[in-house]
């Protein structure tokens, strides 16, 4: 007589576990996708970053408007922005610029498209770095203006050895003096602490557009339509983004 | 024994084409998650078509070169193909066993486990942009990231650890006698 000798068991065990594991690609892409989260990244000076600030909506149309204040790169008046919140410190945002620098050499020129830098300094995966060096790239701006930001910042990005393991002390005094700046007066705009509420202010704008991460951007459109880039995209992505955005006006 | 397990599997151009389609859906998940969003707006767009919606979706693919790690992004196509590879391989004995109910759940239980635990270190991977960071940050925990030692990339070497187990499980299976006679 001949018997089985395993045991019996649910039958439904395995498109059980598929079900499973399908829904559990259901809630990566719930969280993956533009959904509100109660997000806490990112605090500057122990001050949290959404504090007193609205629920996050999570929606790019939320995009502080673009205005003289802001770090731009490019025409101003460009009818393609991508507004990226960056971290000084993220390895992936330092690739994106890159790219961005690549987007600007070749739509730059023409008009086309203006880069606007914010900040979003993830306190939590970088504590105290990228904050200071968010507050030195204000303070780069207002000693030596739009230029002096933008030799900053790209010079940051070009040393940086990101994730907190960049030496702060050296490399912020070294790339104010070689964009020109004051070192004295730049010295004492870092130590005072003034742009800690501006940077919280990027910081809220970010996570109300839906950034939980960086890099994070909105690309806004001639016609005011918004798009959201999240990471480092590779630049065929981005150019065909602009491609996009071009034929909607 | 297990080699050529695989090779009578893989030998048979269903078999090899079911491999292929699911490493590669899962694959395509794992590098189109951060970017839902943005598929989903373009959709949202009536003025935007179909067909340039599908080349910048082919374009995004490039992000695996550039909003990942080497490690990351190496252990994400592992992890595609030996999902692929166990999904297959579950398939297979599943056909071979026909209604014959078995004994499954070590196999069910790791594969799952190891799906669950490979897509946490995809989460990981940029930043904690998605899963990982937003469940941990929920749990207001997101600190435990840079804590890590690998910065939550551990999550992706144990989601191999777990889908290689559950490969080995499933074909010893497949070896295995189905039927003992007395």
């Amino acid at each position: 007589m001949e018997e089985t000798t395993q045991k019996q068991t649910n039958p439904y065990l395995i498109p059980a576990a598929i079900l499973i594991a399908g829904a559990f690609v259901a809630v990566a892409l719930y969280f993956g996708g533009s959904t509100p989260t109660p997000v806490a990244v990112g605090t500057g000076n122990n001050q949290p970053a959404v504090a007193g600030q609205p629920e996050p909506t999570g929606s790019t149309d939320a995009v502080r408007t673009v205005t003289s204040e802001d770090h731009i790169k490019g025409n101003p008046d460009a009818p393609i922005k991508i507004v990226e919140y960056s971290d000084f410190e993220c390895p992936f945002c330092k690739r994106f610029h890159d790219t961005m620098n690549e987007v600007m050499d070749k739509y730059g020129d023409s008009g086309e498209v203006a880069w606007v830098f914010r900040q979003f300094p993830l306190e939590q995966l970088h504590p105290v770095k990228a904050q200071a060096v968010a507050v030195a790239s204000e303070c780069a701006a207002e000693q030596g203006g739009n230029d002096a930001f933008w030799k900053f910042t790209d010079g940051y990005f070009d040393v940086t050895l990101t994730n907190n393991r960049t030496d702060i002390e050296t490399v912020i005094p070294q790339l104010a003096k070689e964009a020109g700046l004051d070192q004295t007066a730049f010295q004492t705009c870092v130590e005072s602490g003034k742009y800690d509420d501006h940077i919280a202010a990027d910081i809220a704008n970010a996570v109300e557009t839906g950034g939980r991460g960086t890099p994070w951007s909105v690309m806004i459109g001639p016609d005011g339509k918004t798009y959201p880039i999240n990471g480092a995209q590779p630049l065929a992505a981005i150019e065909q983004l602009i491609s996009i955005a071009k034929n909607e006006q | 024994m297990y080699v050529k397990t695989l090779r009578v599997v893989f030998a048979k151009p269903l078999y090899a084409t079911l491999f292929l389609v699911i490493s590669f859906f899962v694959l395509s998940v794992a590098i189109m998650l951060p970017h839902v969003g943005l598929i989903r707006t373009l959709w949202q767009y009536e003025s935007v078509s179909v067909v340039e919606i599908l080349l910048l979706t082919a374009n995004l693919y490039g992000s695996l070169g550039t909003n990942f790690t080497i490690l990351s992004a190496s252990y994400t196509v592992v992890i595609a193909l030996l999902f692929g590879m166990q999904v297959t391989l579950l398939v297979y004995y599943l056909k071979s066993i026909r209604n014959k109910a078995t004994n499954l759940t070590s196999v069910g239980a790791s594969g799952v486990g190891g799906l669950i635990s490979g897509f946490f270190g995809i989460g990981c991977a940029a930043c904690g942009t998605f899963l990982l960071s937003s469940i941990l940050v929920l749990f207001g925990a997101g600190g435990l990231l840079a804590w890590l030692p690998f910065g939550g990339e551990e999550f992706g070497l144990i989601g191999i650890g777990l889908l290689v187990y559950a490969n080995y499980l499933i074909i010893k299976k497949i070896d295995a006698p189905k039927v003992c006679t007395s």
